[in-house]
């Protein structure tokens, strides 16, 4: 969270994140252009800055394919979660890297030509009715370029102008990006040579992250058609039983087409907010309560929760929504109140409160 | 996540898992080939390489 502009909020957290990745992406490059040629006679047979092209264009494509992996491994388990905390800067260097592998394509096969490098980029290969032939260069630049966008509009500045639903939607363009490499490479690489390395890194990446994706949606959309029971009296619904919660964390439900509310239990009381973070639309009700406030898994953004308010000097604000207790099932009105409305949390009572110190299920349903 | 998010996540991936094989197999398959009676062309590294510069 912050209240003015900066660059980037350096922590302990991040600087481990980026070292990790910086050491990784420094490996790679070494491994590629040292053993590569010992171990591939056709990489070996190749001149240097054909090596760096392809060191830093498969280096690009590898990260991508991990970039996009982190998303539904967080949803399927928790414990990749920590790898979401960074994934900007993952996102970042990816771009980066895209970048210097077309910057060693341009200086290569485009530097000799009394045609500017861009121009002649564009005109070497027109053969626009051709499958095969198909100019493969501009699904690159077409992938590069989205890169290059959500690389520059990453930062938390550009998520607040834009509002979190908008951000969102520009940066699930990657996965056209995504898209656009996945032909670059068969198009380019994969046609014009034999290597099973690369065939089995863009192909074996698209099955993997296909697989992963659509689990994880399966997974969503099942959680999202068992909506919670509606109680007697509209418009309550029930999300679950008090025992159910473990102290400091949270059940989730929602109404019938809704979006999904979560209840923490804290110190005795029963609070109900919205399950959507106000930073990144993250899952707040599969985070836990810090020092007494609901904190988001996925960046650590905090809210208070009687009033769903970060605490000052901070601004976020979620939704909070009316409970009551009947007997030990929790009930919730699924209308949301108005930003900011203080609803002190709802007393347990004291019979209720044994059970808390064996929760059915871990604390979340 | 929105809901809506998680629908259009679901439907963007079914839409990748589907048409990106599809155009892949379009593709590869589409790759010229050379005809059974082709002559026997050497272009590997003995036959191009020509004479030395000096």
């Amino acid at each position: 969270m912050s209240l003015s502009y900066k660059p980037v909020i350096w922590n302990k957290t991040k600087l481990i994140y980026d070292a990790v990745m910086l050491a990784g992406i420094f490996i790679y490059i070494l491994i590629f252009l040292r053993l590569g040629p010992v171990i591939s006679s056709a990489l070996r047979d190749t001149d240097l800055p054909i090596q760096r092209m392809r060191a830093f264009g498969s280096l690009a494509l590898l990260m991508l394919t991990i970039v996009l992996a982190i998303g539904p491994l967080a949803r399927i388990d928790a414990r990749f979660v920590p790898l979401l905390y960074n994934r900007r800067h993952f996102g970042v260097m990816t771009a980066i890297t895209a970048a210097t592998h077309a910057y060693y394509v341009l200086g290569w096969y485009f530097s000799f030509s009394p045609t500017p490098q861009l121009t002649a980029l564009f005109t070497s290969n027109t053969s626009f009715t051709s499958i095969a032939g198909f100019p493969f260069e501009l699904f690159g630049v077409f992938a590069l370029v989205i890169l290059a966008i959500l690389a520059v509009t990453s930062h938390d500045f550009w998520l607040s102008f834009l509002t979190p639903p908008v951000w969102k939607a520009i940066h699930m363009s990657v996965y056209f990006a995504y898209a656009a490499v996945i032909l670059h490479v068969a198009l380019g690489a994969l046609i014009d040579r034999r290597d099973l390395a690369l065939a089995f890194l863009s192909l074996g990446g698209l099955a993997t992250l296909c697989v992963l994706h659509l689990i994880a949606g399966r997974r969503e959309t099942s959680a999202d058609a068992a909506a919670s029971k509606k109680a007697p009296e509209a418009p309550w619904v029930i999300v679950g039983d008090v025992s159910e919660i473990a102290e400091g964390r949270a059940i989730i439900g929602m109404a019938q087409g809704g979006e999904r509310i979560a209840v923490f239990r804290s110190k005795g009381g029963l609070s109900a907010v919205s399950n959507i973070c106000s930073h990144q639309n993250g899952p707040i009700g599969e985070g836990k309560v810090v020092i007494g406030f609901i904190t988001c898994p996925w960046h650590g953004y905090q809210y208070r929760p009687e009033d769903g308010c970060s605490p000052p000097p901070f601004r976020e604000r979620i939704r909070k929504y009316r409970l009551r207790l009947e007997g030990s099932s929790i009930l919730v009105d699924p209308e949301p109140l108005p930003l900011g409305t203080k609803v002190e949390p709802l007393a347990i009572l004291a019979e209720l409160s044994p059970a808390a110190a064996a929760p059915k299920n871990g604390g979340t349903v | 996540m929105q809901r809506r998010h998680r629908r259009a996540h679901t439907v963007i991936w079914t839409g990748i898992a589907v048409v990106i094989p599809i155009m892949l197999i379009v593709i590869f398959a589409s790759v010229p080939k050379l005809p059974a009676d082709a002559p026997a062309v050497r272009l590997d590294a003995t036959a191009t390489q020509g004479d030395k510069q000096p």
